[in-house]
């Protein structure tokens, strides 16, 4: 057969392929442009960006769990002012499709993210990152609380035109409510899962082995769990353009989570541990697609068959 | 930058001391040169464990018409250093790098002191051969807690004959060298009129911070080479980083992990 084609829509946004770098394991979009060049992904979800630069959590900040790893970077960032100036540029002089990833310590700075980008140009959407403590209302996470969901997503929904993207904490006590309040507060499309909380222990120190304590579990050992919610959140609202990601490392991974319900898939850890693997999901989903005469990766979307 | 991931094969490896052992691989194929101080990271090419690849030195690099080979130095601390010592000869490897920043080889001049404690050896070790063309020369101080810890003695002997340097041995319980932390005897030797144009070390975090407080009493630069837990050595995951002076961070993986004392904020380590 021909060569499949990998191009996909999520809510509006025309990518490439269905593959995108997920937040915090690319930098901003260029930091491995020698080992995985940025324009031959479907997109880039850049490290999550606030108002001013942000120093992040103390050390240690990462740890090596069974299939996986914690990490409590703590939000770590340049500010959006140093990424629309010094790195944004060269993104779009050279056809990558940029989503930024957008959080603050309230709703103001969310908004603030968002119209700076505004006026440098060039941004192919927004990801809003709703793990992340309100301070302006007690510390309560975002993406916690489907009132608090929807009236952030309004307000950021008001200060764009271009696609906004919530991704879903798989931490919230209702996962599906909080997806129908981002939806109701104007999101394109959803993208989960973030970072599931955990914990690890260093039995001879008798310490964390974080110095937050706790920190978010990524990597093959939360793949079933985000698939189980992918999934779940595609039969509550069939009509939502869902981005999948939780333990991506192989072509088939990326199938497993589209036949879920997902239009496209981010890979964030599997880069830690071989920077080219996104292109390699890339090969492998066009391999798949070959072998069982899909020819638009697209038809992959929900397509999964119920076991009758 | 000259970053590449690549496959090769391990080639040999030997015993060094009871808890540490080199490793040679095979790189087939075009590998940069390392600098000095900079790394790999490696695992075994295929397998699920460890998650991580662990990042390890660059103790020697040599090529020939084929490829490379690349010599490390491996302490064992846990598992997964454990496991380099069980893995069969001829496992393809999968080795990213050269990775990071290293010594600063280029601007060395006069007279250093190379100051290595546990399994820092390598570095300094690779460091050499550049140094002596260059007509540095240099001092070794190489400590361990004791006698039978006290990695590369062979090779660093046969180095100061080819290349004229001096080895000075300090350990802990005075079972070999002078008895004291090898900062104190560097420090003590300074006092006692040895001069030194810059301090390069690798070694432990403690002993690091040691030769930086020396370094910024007498007045001379440090280069030390850190060592932190990284899970992509690449510079995007933000695990390994250290404060910098004058605010905000250095990522040991890329700003480092060679990196000048007074760029770091040791008060906030």
């Amino acid at each position: 057969m021909t060569t499949p084609d990998l191009s996909v829509t999520v809510g509006g946004l025309e990518l490439a392929n269905p593959v995108l770098a997920a937040s915090g394991t690319f930098g901003y979009g260029l930091d491995l442009d020698d080992l995985c060049p940025p324009e031959r992904l479907g997109g880039v979800v850049t490290k999550g960006l606030s108002p001013k630069p942000k120093a992040g959590a103390p050390m240690p900040r990462i740890a090596e769990t069974a299939c996986g790893m914690l990490n409590a970077i703590g939000l770590e960032n340049v500010g959006v002012d140093a990424f629309c100036r010094d790195t944004l540029p060269t993104l779009v002089e050279r056809g990558v499709t940029v989503i930024v990833n957008v959080f603050g310590a309230s709703p103001a700075e969310y908004r603030a993210v968002i119209q700076r980008c505004e006026t440098a140009g060039g941004i192919a959407g927004y990801e809003l990152n709703v793990s992340c403590p309100n301070v302006s209302s007690g510390g309560m996470e975002f993406g916690h609380d489907p009132a608090l969901l929807e009236e952030l997503t309004r307000l950021c929904r008001d200060a764009t035109r271009r696609p906004l993207w919530v991704k879903l904490s798989p931490n919230a006590p209702d996962l599906v409510a909080t997806a129908r309040a981002a939806v109701a507060g104007g999101a394109d499309a959803l993208s989960l899962i973030n970072t599931i909380r955990g914990m690890a222990i260093d039995p001879y120190r008798r310490r964390p082995e974080l110095a937050r304590t706790f920190g978010g579990l990524s990597g093959p050992a939360v793949l079933p769990i985000a698939l189980r919610m992918v999934h779940e959140v595609h039969r509550a609202l069939p009509a939502v353009p869902l981005v999948g990601l939780g333990g991506i490392e192989t072509g088939l991974d990326a199938v497993r989570f589209m036949l879920a319900g997902a239009s496209a898939v981010q890979v964030g850890t599997a880069t830690f541990r071989r920077p080219d693997t996104m292109l390699r999901i890339i090969d492998e989903l066009a391999a798949y697609c070959r072998k069982t005469n899909t020819d638009r990766a697209a038809s992959l979307t929900g397509a999964l068959e119920e076991i009758s | 930058m000259g970053r590449r991931n690549v496959t090769a094969r391990l080639a040999a490896r030997r015993d060094l001391t009871e808890d540490s052992f080199s490793l040679r691989l095979r790189l087939e194929g075009a590998f940069d040169r390392p600098i000095p101080g900079q790394f790999v990271m490696i695992r075994p090419a295929g397998g699920s464990q460890p998650f991580w690849r662990r990042a390890f030195s660059v103790a020697g690099f040599e090529t020939d018409g084929a490829g490379g080979w690349l010599d490390l130095m491996v302490k064992i601390v846990g598992p997964a250093t454990q496991a380099w010592h069980e893995l069969p000869l001829h496992t393809p490897v999968e080795v990213l790098g050269p990775l990071g920043a290293g010594y600063p080889v280029d601007q060395a001049h006069g007279r250093l002191a190379l100051i290595a404690g546990g399994i820092g050896l390598p570095p300094l070790v690779y460091a050499i051969p550049g140094l002596a063309r260059r007509g540095v020369r240099w001092d070794l101080y190489l400590g361990a807690a004791t006698a039978s810890r006290l990695v590369g003695l062979e090779e660093c002997s046969r180095l100061a004959d080819t290349s004229g340097g001096r080895i000075i041995i300090a350990t802990d319980d005075g079972s070999a060298g002078e008895r004291g932390l090898i900062p104190v005897v560097l420090e003590r030797r300074i006092d006692a009129g040895e001069l030194y144009d810059s301090l390069w070390s690798c070694g432990p975090m403690a002993m690091l911070r040691a030769v930086a407080e020396v370094a910024r009493r007498r007045h001379i630069e440090a280069q030390l080479a850190l060592e932190e837990r990284m899970a992509c050595g690449l510079g995007v995951c933000l695990g390994c980083v250290v404060p910098a002076a004058g605010g905000g961070h250095l990522r040991v993986c890329r700003e480092g992990p060679v990196i000048d004392a007074s760029r770091i904020d040791w008060s906030r380590m």
